[in-house]
C-alpha cells in the first residue's frame, strides 16, 4: 500500500510530462483522479499504518513507513493537494479546448489559468517527492524526495517560463534552498562517516536501528530514527546540517526572503508548495527529528528561538506588504516559525497540529488571492478594495481563513498556536512573550487582509490602475467560476474546525498517534490571553483602520528586512567577486605560465638555433663529409682489376693469419 | 655409420629433378622448354616437403659427413624456398632463352651444392659441395654472353679459383695437424696442435667459405657480378650460396675447434666488423641500383658474421644466424625482383614507381626497410637476435659497430626509396610476373617478421 500511496502521483505526474500538450485536454480530469486517488491512499495509509523496509544502497537500510506523523503529513498533503489541483482544472471550463493558455503574454487568452498537462504533472511529482519525504524512514530517501520537491519547486515558481523576471524568481528560490539542501547532504555524508569512524556510534546506530526494526549495526546509520545515537563529535554536525537544510527549505530566518520571490509563480502553486507543504517539510523534518535535536542539548534551543525571531520579524513584514500574495507568503514563514518553535521546546503534537491547521487555513488564503487574482487581474491590497463583497462565497471563505489566522477563537490556530507557546513557556518566559507578540502580529495582518478585502470599494469601483505584477492574461470584471469556488468551503470548515486537535478530547489521541502522550496543551488562562490579544488587535486595526489606511510599516519590512540585498551583499556579491578574482589569477597567472611557456619554447628554440644549432648541424656536417670521404675510399678497393683483387686479397689474408697467429 | 641414403631425401630430390630437367630439356623444343621449370620447381617443393618432414625427426649425421641437424633443415628449406623463388623469376625473363634448360640445372646444381655446404660435417665434403656450389654459378654468371655477364663471369671464376685453391690448402694443413677431416675427430686432434699452424689453416679455409658468403676479403666479386650478370643470376649469386656458406661457417666455428687452442670469435668478429662497415661505406655513392644491393648484400654478410663469431658462445648464436639468414634471403631476393620487375640500374630509374606501381613500390619499401631492420619485418627479428648473441657473447663493441652500420645504411636505402614517391616518369612499366614475385617475397619477409614467436618456437 505504501509503495501505491508513493508511485500513484509519481508514475502519473511522469506520464503526464511525457505526454506533453497532447495530454493537456485530460490532463486535469486525470490529475484530479489521480490526486484523490492519493487522498485515499492517505486515508487509508493512516488507518493501516503500513511499512516497507529494503535496502536501496547496499549494505544501508532503507525503508517507507507511515507513523502517526507520517499519517497527517501524508493525509495533509493529499487532501490539500487534491482542493488546489480541483481549483486548478475548474478554472476557464469554456476555454478548454480553444485558447493556449497565455505563457507571459499579458494581453489576453488564458488569465494565467493552469490547465497544461504539465502543469498537472509537476504538482503530482511535487506531491508524490513530498510523499517520499514525509514517509522516509532514512536520511537517503529522504534526500531523493527532498530534491524532488526542490526541482519540481523551481520549475513551478518558473511555470511561465517566457517571463525572465519569474524564471530569476525561480532561481533565486531554487538556488536559496538549495544552499540549505546542502546541509542534508552534510548530514548524511557525517552520519555515514560517524558510523565508519567510530565503532560505539556505530552500535549506538545500530541499536536505534533496532529499536526502528533496522538490521545488524551499521547498516541503520542512515536511519532517521538512529540519527540521535550517532557517535559523539558526528552527531552534532549531523544535526547542524539537518537543522540548516530545515530552515532553508521553511524560509526561516535568515533563508526567508526566497519565499517572497517564489510568489512569481502561479497561486495554486503557492497554495500547495509554499503555504501548506513545501515549506512545511522543513518543520516536519524538525519535528520528526526531535530527538536528535535532544540529544544535542544546544539545537533545541536554537531552533526554538530561530522559529520564535521569524514569527515575529516575518509578521512584522506581512504587516508591512500591501501586495496580498506577499502578505501571506510572510505571514506563512511567520506561521511556520510558530512550528519551528515548536519543535525546538518540544511541542511535537502542537507544531504537528499548528502545521495540519496552517496547511488549510494557508492554502485557502492563497485560493482565495488567486481567484481574485484571476478575475479581478490584481493582487494589491488597494485594488482589492471591495473584491469579497463583489465575490460573496470567495469573501466569506477569504474570511474565515484570515480569522483563523489572526488566532481568533475558537478558530484552529487559535489552540494550535497555544499549544505551541505552552511548550514554549516551559522553556523559556521570553520565547513566550516574544511568541505572544508574534501572535499580535498574525492578528493584525489578518485583519489587514480581511479588511482590505471587505471595504466597501470607492465609488465608482476603480480600475486597478497599478498592477505591481499581474498574472500572465489576467482579465478583470468576471465571475469566479463555481466548480472553482468548490474547494474554498470545505477548505474554510478545516480550517475553522482543525483546532479540534488541541481540543482536550481529541488531544490525547493525537498525541498517543504522534508518539508523545506526554505533552500537555495549553492551560485555559494562556488560552484566554491569546483569545484576547487576537480579539483585541483585531478591533484596534478596524478601528484605526479609517484613520490610517497606510500600512504601519517602515520600508524595511516591506522589503521583507532586506534579507535578499543582504544576501546579496554577504553572499553573492562575495561569491562573484571571488569568481572575478580567480578569473582574473587564472587569465593573468595560469594563462600567463601558459603562454609564458608558449612563448618560452619559440625563444629556447631561436637560442638552440643560434648557439647549439650551429655547432651540432657542424658536427652533423662534419660527419656527414667524414662518411662521404670514406664511402669515396671504401670503394677504391674496388679497381674492377682482377689482379689487384688478388692482391688485395692475399694481403687482407695474410694479415688475418698474423691475426689469428697472434691471438692463438 | 648410418648410410641411409633416405635421411639425404631432400638432397636427391633436387638432384633428380636437376638430372631430369636436363635429359628432358634435351630433347624438348625450345618453345617448350619452360617445362623443365616445372620438373624443377615439383623437385624443390618435394624437397621442401621431405625437408618439412625431416625437421620433425631427431638429429642424426648420414654418412659420417654429412649433419642433420636444424642447421640444416634451416639451410635446406631456406635454400630450396629461395630457389624455387628464383625459378619463378627466372621463368619469367629467360623464356624461350636457347639455352633456357641449362639456366634452371646450373640453378639447381648450384642449389645443391649450397644445402650441402651448409650440411656438411667433414672438411672434403666442404670442399666439394664448394666447388658444386660455385662451379654452377660462374657459369650462370656468364649466361647472357654479353661483354658484362662474360666479365663478371671471369672475375667470379678468377676469384672462386683463387680463394677455393687457399681452402683446400686449409682443409689439407688441418687434416695435417688435426689428422682427420671429419669435424668429430678434428676437434679431438686439434686439441693438441700448434696454435700457429691451426690459425693459419683456419684463414686459408675461412678464405673460400668467405667468398661463398660475399665477405672481406672474399668479396670483390660480389659488385661486378651483381652488375655484369644477368638479374636474376645476381639475385641469386648474392643470396642462395651465401645461406649455405654461412651455415658451413657456423657449424665449423661450432663444431670442428676445439676450445681453449684456438680462439675463433674475435678472427670472425674483425672479419665481421671491416664486412659491414665496408659494404655500408661503398654503397653511399652508388648510382646503379644493383651494385648499391652488392655492396648491401656485402654488409649484411657483416651482420650475418656476428653470430658466426659467436657460433661456441652462448646459444643465441645459431637460432640468431639462421633466422637472419633465412630473413636476408626472403628479403634481399624480394628486393632483386623488384630490380627484375623494373628493368632499370640506375636511381632515377625509380622515380615515381610508387604511383605508377603501387604494390611493386611498396615491395620495395618494405624490402629495403627490412634490410635496414625496421620492425615488423623478419630482418629486424633476426638484428634484434644478432646484436642479442653479440651482447651474450661480450662482444659489445661489435654489437654497437653494427648498431652504428644499420643507422648508417638508412642513408643509402633511402637514396633509393625516397624518388619512388616522385613523379613516375614515362615508360615505367614493371614486368608482372615478376612484380607478383617481388610482392609475394615482401609479404613473405612480413610475415616472417610478424610470426617470429611461432617460427622462432620450431
Amino acid at each position: 500500500m505504501i509503495w501505491a500511496l508513493v508511485a500513484t502521483p509519481l508514475l502519473a505526474g511522469g506520464a503526464l510530462l511525457l505526454c506533453g500538450r497532447r495530454a493537456d485536454r485530460y490532463a486535469p480530469r486525470a490529475g484530479v483522479a489521480v490526486a484523490a486517488a492519493v487522498l485515499a491512499l492517505a486515508v487509508a495509509a493512516a488507518a493501516v499504518r503500513p511499512r516497507a523496509r529494503f535496502r536501496f544502497l547496499p549494505g544501508w537500510d532503507s525503508g517507507l513507513a507511515v507513523d502517526g506523523l507520517s499519517a497527517a503529513m501524508a493525509v495533509t498533503v493529499a487532501a490539500i493537494t487534491l482542493a488546489v489541483l480541483l481549483y486548478a482544472a475548474a478554472g476557464r471550463e469554456h476555454e478548454r479546448a480553444g485558447v493556449r493558455v497565455g505563457v507571459g503574454d499579458n494581453g489576453g487568452g488564458g488569465e494565467g489559468e493552469v490547465r497544461e498537462a504539465r502543469f498537472f504533472g509537476l504538482m503530482l511529482v511535487f506531491a508524490g517527492a513530498m510523499l517520499v519525504a514525509v514517509t522516509a524512514t532514512d536520511l537517503v530517501l529522504l534526500l531523493m524526495g527532498w530534491e524532488v520537491m526542490g526541482a519540481m519547486s523551481y520549475a513551478l515558481i518558473g511555470y511561465w517560463w517566457a517571463d525572465g523576471g519569474r524564471v530569476r524568481a525561480a532561481g533565486v528560490a531554487f538556488l536559496t534552498t538549495r544552499a540549505g539542501d546542502l546541509g542534508l547532504y552534510a548530514a548524511a555524508g557525517l552520519a555515514v562517516a560517524g558510523t565508519a569512524v567510530a565503532g560505539t556510534g556505530a552500535a549506538g546506530a545500530g541499536a536505534a536501528g533496532a529499536a526502528d526494526g533496522g538490521a545488524g549495526p551499521g547498516a541503520g546509520a542512515l536511519l532517521l530514527g538512529g540519527l540521535a545515537g550517532t557517535g559523539e563529535p558526528w552527531r552534532d554536525l549531523v544535526a547542524a546540517g539537518i537543522v540548516v537544510a530545515a530552515l532553508g527549505k521553511s524560509a526561516q530566518l535568515p533563508f526567508s526572503f526566497w519565499l517572497s520571490r517564489a510568489m512569481a509563480g502561479p497561486s495554486p502553486v503557492s497554495a500547495l508548495l509554499h503555504s501548506a507543504t513545501m515549506v512545511a517539510a522543513g518543520a516536519y523534518l524538525l519535528l520528526r527529528l526531535r530527538p536528535l535535536l535532544d540529544a544535542t542539548g544546544w539545537a533545541g534551543p536554537l531552533v526554538a528561538w530561530a522559529g520564535a525571531l521569524t514569527a515575529l520579524l516575518l509578521g512584522a513584514v506581512a504587516l508591512a506588504q500591501t501586495d496580498l500574495k506577499q502578505l501571506l507568503a510572510a505571514s506563512t514563514c511567520a506561521q511556520i516559525g510558530f512550528m519551528v518553535l515548536g519543535a525546538g521546546t518540544g511541542a511535537v503534537a502542537g507544531g504537528t497540529a499548528h502545521l495540519v491547521a496552517h496547511a488549510a487555513v494557508k492554502s485557502l488564503l492563497f485560493l482565495c488571492a488567486g481567484a481574485w487574482l484571476a478575475v479581478l487581474g490584481t493582487k494589491d491590497l488597494d485594488g482589492l478594495r471591495g473584491a469579497a463583497r463583489r465575490h460573496p462565497v470567495v469573501g466569506v471563505a477569504f474570511a474565515a481563513g484570515a480569522l483563523a489566522l489572526a488566532g481568533l477563537p475558537p478558530l484552529s490556530l487559535w489552540i494550535t498556536k497555544d499549544s505551541v507557546l505552552a511548550a514554549a513557556r516551559d522553556v523559556s518566559p521570553a520565547l513566550y512573550v516574544l511568541g505572544l507578540a508574534a501572535s499580535v502580529l498574525s492578528s493584525a495582518y489578518a485583519a489587514k487582509a480581511l479588511l482590505a478585502v471587505w471595504r466597501p470599494a470607492p465609488e465608482p469601483a476603480p480600475e486597478p490602475a497599478h498592477k505591481p505584477e499581474p498574472e500572465p492574461g489576467a482579465s478583470s470584471g468576471e465571475r469566479v467560476g463555481a466548480l472553482r469556488v468548490l474547494p474554498l468551503p470545505v477548505l474554510a470548515v478545516a480550517a475553522c474546525a482543525l483546532g479540534v486537535l488541541g481540543l482536550p478530547g481529541v488531544a490525547g489521541p493525537w498525541r498517543r498517534a504522534l508518539g508523545v502522550p506526554g505533552e500537555h496543551g495549553p492551560d485555559a488562562s494562556e488560552l484566554a490571553v491569546s483569545g484576547v490579544l487576537a480579539a483585541a488587535t483585531l478591533a484596534a486595526v478596524v478601528a484605526f483602520a479609517g484613520r490610517r489606511t497606510a500600512p504601519i510599516a517602515s520600508a524595511w519590512a516591506f522589503g521583507w528586512l532586506g534579507l535578499e540585498r543582504a544576501v546579496d551583499v554577504v553572499v553573492v556579491r562575495p561569491v562573484f567577486g571571488a569568481a572575478r578574482v580567480l578569473a582574473a589569477f587564472d587569465d593573468r597567472v595560469v594563462h600567463g605560465c601558459v603562454r609564458g611557456v608558449a612563448r618560452a619554447g619559440p625563444w629556447a628554440a631561436g637560442l638552440a638555433a643560434r648557439r647549439v644549432e650551429v655547432r651540432v648541424d657542424g658536427l652533423v656536417a662534419a660527419v656527414g663529409r667524414g662518411a662521404r670521404r670514406l664511402a669515396v675510399l671504401a670503394r677504391r678497393p674496388q679497381t674492377g682489376q682482377v689482379h689487384t683483387y688478388y692482391a688485395q686479397a692475399a694481403v687482407l689474408l695474410a694479415a688475418l693469419v698474423l691475426i689469428a697467429v697472434l691471438i692463438g | 655409420m648410418n648410410e641411409n641414403p633416405a635421411d639425404l631425401a631432400p638432397e636427391l630430390c633436387v638432384l633428380i629433378a636437376a638430372v631430369l630437367g636436363l635429359v628432358n630439356g634435351l630433347f624438348l623444343p625450345r618453345a617448350r622448354q619452360w617445362w623443365v621449370a616445372g620438373v624443377c620447381a615439383a623437385g624443390l617443393l618435394a624437397g621442401l616437403v621431405v625437408a618439412g618432414l625431416a625437421a620433425t625427426r631427431p638429429d642424426l649425421a648420414a654418412f659420417d659427413a654429412f649433419a642433420i641437424d636444424p642447421i640444416t633443415h634451416v639451410t635446406r628449406i631456406a635454400v630450396l624456398a629461395t630457389t624455387a623463388a628464383v625459378i619463378a623469376l627466372a621463368a619469367a625473363t629467360v623464356r624461350g632463352h636457347p639455352r633456357e634448360t641449362e639456366f634452371y640445372v646450373l640453378t639447381m646444381l648450384s642449389a645443391l651444392g649450397a644445402i650441402t655446404l651448409g650440411a656438411s660435417s667433414d672438411l672434403l665434403v666442404l670442399v666439394a659441395a664448394y666447388l658444386l656450389a660455385s662451379i654452377p654459378a660462374y657459369a650462370l654468371a656468364g649466361f647472357g654472353k654479353d661483354a658484362p655477364g662474360t666479365e663478371a663471369a671471369l672475375k667470379y671464376y678468377l676469384m672462386g679459383a683463387f680463394l677455393g685453391i687457399l681452402m683446400l690448402a686449409g682443409a689439407t694443413l688441418l687434416y695435417g695437424v688435426g689428422r682427420g677431416t671429419a669435424y668429430g675427430p678434428l676437434r679431438d686432434g686439434l686439441g693438441t696442435a700448434p696454435a700457429a699452424a691451426v690459425g693459419a689453416a683456419v684463414v686459408a679455409l675461412l678464405a673460400g667459405l668467405l667468398f661463398k658468403a660475399g665477405a672481406v676479403p672474399g668479396h670483390y666479386w660480389v659488385p661486378d657480378v651483381a652488375e655484369g650478370a644477368p638479374p636474376v643470376v645476381a639475385a641469386f649469386a648474392t643470396t642462395v650460396p651465401k645461406i649455405g656458406a654461412f651455415a658451413a661457417l657456423l657449424r665449423f666455428g661450432a663444431d670442428a675447434l676445439p676450445p681453449g687452442t684456438f680462439d675463433w670469435a674475435p678472427l670472425v668478429a674483425v672479419v665481421a666488423a671491416a664486412t659491414m662497415t665496408l659494404g655500408n661505406l661503398a654503397a653511399f655513392g652508388q648510382d646503379n641500383v644493383r651494385r648499391l644491393l652488392a655492396y648491401s648484400t656485402v654488409s649484411q654478410a657483416g651482420y650475418l658474421l656476428v653470430p658466426v663469431a659467436m657460433a661456441a658462445r652462448g646459444d643465441l648464436a645459431e637460432p640468431a644466424l639462421l633466422y637472419y639468414a633465412a630473413a636476408y634471403a626472403v628479403t634481399n631476393l624480394g628486393a632483386f625482383a623488384v630490380v627484375v620487375a623494373v628493368g632499370r640500374d640506375d636511381l632515377d630509374g625509380y622515380t615515381g614507381l610508387l604511383r605508377a606501381s603501387p604494390l611493386l613500390g611498396a615491395s620495395l619499401a618494405v624490402c629495403l626497410l627490412g634490410l635496414v631492420g625496421t620492425p615488423p619485418t623478419a630482418v629486424f627479428v633476426g638484428k634484434v637476435l644478432m646484436f642479442g648473441a653479440a651482447l651474450d657473447g661480450h662482444y659489445a663493441w661489435l654489437a654497437v659497430l653494427a648498431a652504428v652500420n644499420s643507422v648508417a645504411s638508412v642513408f643509402y636505402y633511402l637514396r633509393w626509396i625516397v624518388p619512388t614517391f616522385g613523379k613516375p616518369r614515362p615508360g615505367l612499366r614493371p614486368a608482372r610476373a615478376p612484380t607478383a614475385i617481388a610482392v609475394a617475397l615482401a609479404a613473405a619477409s612480413l610475415a616472417l617478421g610478424l610470426a617470429s614467436g611461432i617460427a622462432l618456437s620450431l
